[in-house]
């Protein structure tokens, strides 16, 4: 008895706490500007649906962002917009599902782990336009786009500065899990310190394959505390949730915002993790809003074409590290990320 | 006693002899009341979210397959816990248990080339239920002839599983040309096919749940299982064999669980990956604890789960809700069929103790 109590507590607790992470209580259907979906079908009208991987659209990261742009391009062009999160990562299929059978007129799918049910669902539903954020398509389908960032590019001008900035040579980078998008950014990272200071060491650290890779702050915290107590000042925090939890931890460390540093990624972290300001010197940035509002308006004027799309990659405003930034490693910087716009600079990355 | 007294008492006398099905039920109720207090407060008609749950559950054919799809692990893992909490073990390894089985089944799947269809998945069923058991096995090991504590070890084997299994599909077994940690797809071979909606996984875990209830009801194991959770120290006194029992029970819970992780691995997910099978062990308890570990119930609970948890997507779709607040229902409902708060106001004096499943702590 007693302990059939104490089991109940257990899982009651597990699943209230599993309840609760989600916090808000946003609705998908508020946003949009037209009325409903009910007659997606009609050619005047412009429908657009959204499904996020395992994460929520309020992320403060990826998700966000992406739900924002297409939120934005549905609002500007007069269309309805509509989500759905995912739970479950075998829930793919069913919840693109729930918009092709509404026979909406774009689908946005969010992230690198979707990229094969988005494939599948693009190729069963011909009449509909994919948009698949960080799905680089190896083979062109006509109604589906991917769209992909030189995220090592952004790592590059990232690990630029840390190698410029850092006083123990050890910088490091704590990560969500090891797939593409994210190996771009740490890879990126990496090739810039040492471009710009060959006697930095690099630790990088991917969180463990499981489905809270982005989504994981107190793994994320650990490891950004394990790498302080290494002695790296200057660390890169790049996975969703996980990342965000790093930085996190590193903005109440010793030092923080003096002698130790973070670099946030994906969005300007400075307005989506408040928290991180005492030690966030700049972020990695993708232009996941733009390059999502910029294809769901091509899907709406018709000039999507399938394949890849490459959207833009560099590094955030320093914000209030702007007077803590020398002047002189500001203009190399800047330097640097102009060089990799034009091309005149390589980042070497193969993957 | 007075003559009304003794009227009331026989007519609510059919709900007392079954509180065992009437609180779950009430509870249920209960928790749908409060859910839909919530839903109402975000400004959504609760019977809106409701009917756009069940009817995408129920009555869409994707939708009830996949209600299908989630409810045959659950009845697997919930019947792993049961029996555990028959021989007086709580097994929360169901999940390490469960995904070390999931590979197991999927690398015999993969590697296995040149058998006939049926004979495949029999083979790599079986894989997945003799890892699941003996990584079951190792906790009742422990347990019976060292002494420690299965909460313990089995919580702990659940981390070593995550571990070895994180190295094994980012290592050896990884998909060649794959960023992602997973394995290569099963052969057409070891397939475990749909019948129309209904998933082939979810008969055999029906047949398997039917076993189970009779070997615990009827037979001389089964007897023996009972009266080793009961009381230990009286089961010692009749002759039967303690360390065995223990063993045998986590062996049996572990198999059960693998089965669970086979079934998940050859009729859904057709490859290993370690994000698939979030979860489902744990869920196994909650299902063991609303069935109050009567193996036949676990059916029903873990069709509720499921069902909940397929709607989940379509509730949002349709009302803007997030798919979590299945999850408050479900705490709803744990709650008050765990603690005897709702039997006590049904059943006043005549409520029984909470399903007296387990002896305590620290045996």
């Amino acid at each position: 008895m007693k302990r059939m109590r104490t089991l109940a507590g257990i899982s009651i607790l597990a699943l209230v706490l599993a309840a609760c992470s989600s916090g808000s209580s946003d609705t998908a259907a508020d946003t949009a500007a037209a009325l409903d979906d009910s007659n997606c079908a009609a050619a005047e009208s412009f429908c657009v649906g959204l499904v996020t991987d395992i994460g929520k659209v309020d992320d403060k990261s990826f998700n966000q962002s992406a739900h924002e742009g297409a939120m934005a391009a549905a609002a500007e062009v007069g269309g309805f917009y509509k989500y759905i999160e995912t739970t479950d990562t075998k829930d793919y299929a069913a919840n693109m599902g729930q918009f092709t059978d509404k026979s909406y007129d774009v689908i946005v799918t969010v992230g690198f782990l979707m990229a094969e049910a988005t494939v599948t669902a693009a190729k069963a539903n011909p009449n509909t336009k994919f948009i698949g954020v960080d799905q680089f398509q190896a083979e062109e389908v006509a109604n589906l786009t991917g769209l992909i960032f030189p995220e090592d590019q952004a790592g590059y001008g990232a690990g630029y500065l840390a190698g410029l900035m850092t006083k123990t040579n050890k910088i490091g980078s704590v990560l969500g899990l090891e797939i593409a998008p994210v190996q771009l950014f740490a890879k990126g990272f990496e090739a810039g310190a040492k471009a710009a200071n060959p006697k930095v060491a690099v630790t990088t650290v991917y969180h463990p394959p499981a489905d809270n890779g982005f989504g994981d702050p107190v793994w994320g915290a650990a490891e950004a505390k394990k790498q302080l107590a290494q002695g790296a000042d200057i660390i890169f925090g790049a996975g969703g949730g996980t990342g965000n939890g790093a930085l996190a931890e590193i903005a109440k460390a010793e030092g923080a915002g003096t002698a130790v540093f973070c670099i946030g990624v994906d969005t300007d972290q400075w307005f989506t993790v408040p928290e991180a300001q005492p030690c966030l010197i700049t972020s990695a940035v993708k232009g996941l809003t733009e390059g999502t509002t910029g294809l769901v308006k091509k899907a709406f004027d018709g000039s999507i074409a399938g394949g890849n799309f490459v959207g833009s990659a560099g590094i955030s405003d320093y914000h209030d590290f702007a007077s803590v930034v020398p002047m002189d490693v500001q203009d190399k910087v800047a330097g640097v990320v102009a060089g990799l716009k034009d091309g005149s600079i390589k980042t070497g990355v193969t993957l | 006693m007075t003559l009304t007294e003794t009227k009331m008492d026989n007519k609510i006398g059919f709900f007392v002899r079954n509180q065992s099905i009437v609180v779950p039920i009430a509870a249920i109720f209960v928790a749908f009341v409060l859910g839909g207090i919530l839903i109402f407060l975000q400004g959504v008609n609760p019977l809106v979210a409701y009917r756009a749950i069940f009817s995408e559950a129920w009555f869409d054919s994707d939708g009830l397959l996949r209600t299908f799809q989630k409810t045959t692990p659950l009845v697997l893992a919930g019947l792993a816990v049961t029996v555990g909490l028959r021989v007086g073990l709580f097994n929360i390894g169901a999940q390490g248990q469960l995904i070390s089985a999931a590979l197991a089944s999927a690398l015999a799947g993969i590697y296995i080339t040149n058998l006939p269809p049926i004979l495949h998945v029999i083979v790599a069923l079986f894989c997945g239920v003799i890892v699941g058991a003996l990584w079951a096995g190792i906790a009742g090991v422990l347990k019976a002839y060292r002494g420690v504590h299965e909460v313990i070890s089995t919580i702990m084997l659940n981390s070593i599983a995550i571990g070895i299994l994180d190295y094994l599909v980012s290592n050896p077994f990884q998909e060649p040309d794959q960023s992602l940690q997973r394995t290569k797809k099963i052969a057409e071979t070891a397939v475990l096919p749909n019948i129309g909606v209904i998933p082939f996984g979810f008969i055999l875990a029906i047949i398997i749940c039917l076993l189970v209830s009779w070997m615990l009801n009827k037979t001389t194991a089964g007897f023996r299982f009972n009266t080793v959770g009961k009381n230990k120290f009286a089961a010692t006194y009749a002759g039967i064999n303690m360390k065995l029992m223990v063993v045998t029970g986590m062996l049996l819970s572990g198999g059960l669980a693998g089965l669970g992780g086979a079934i998940e691995t050859l009729g859904i997910t057709y490859r290993f990956e370690p994000a698939f099978n979030a979860g489902l062990g744990f869920d196994g308890i909650t299902i063991a604890l609303l069935a109050r570990a009567n193996p036949l119930a676990t059916i029903p609970a873990a069709i509720l789960v499921g069902t909940l948890r397929a709607g989940g997507a379509s509730l949002q779709f349709e009302t803007g809700i997030e798919p979590e607040i299945v999850d408050v229902l479900l705490a709803i409902t744990l709650l008050l069929v765990s603690a005897p708060i709702l039997a006590k106001y049904l059943f006043k004096g005549k409520a029984q103790k909470s399903a007296n499943v387990t002896s305590g702590w620290g045996n």
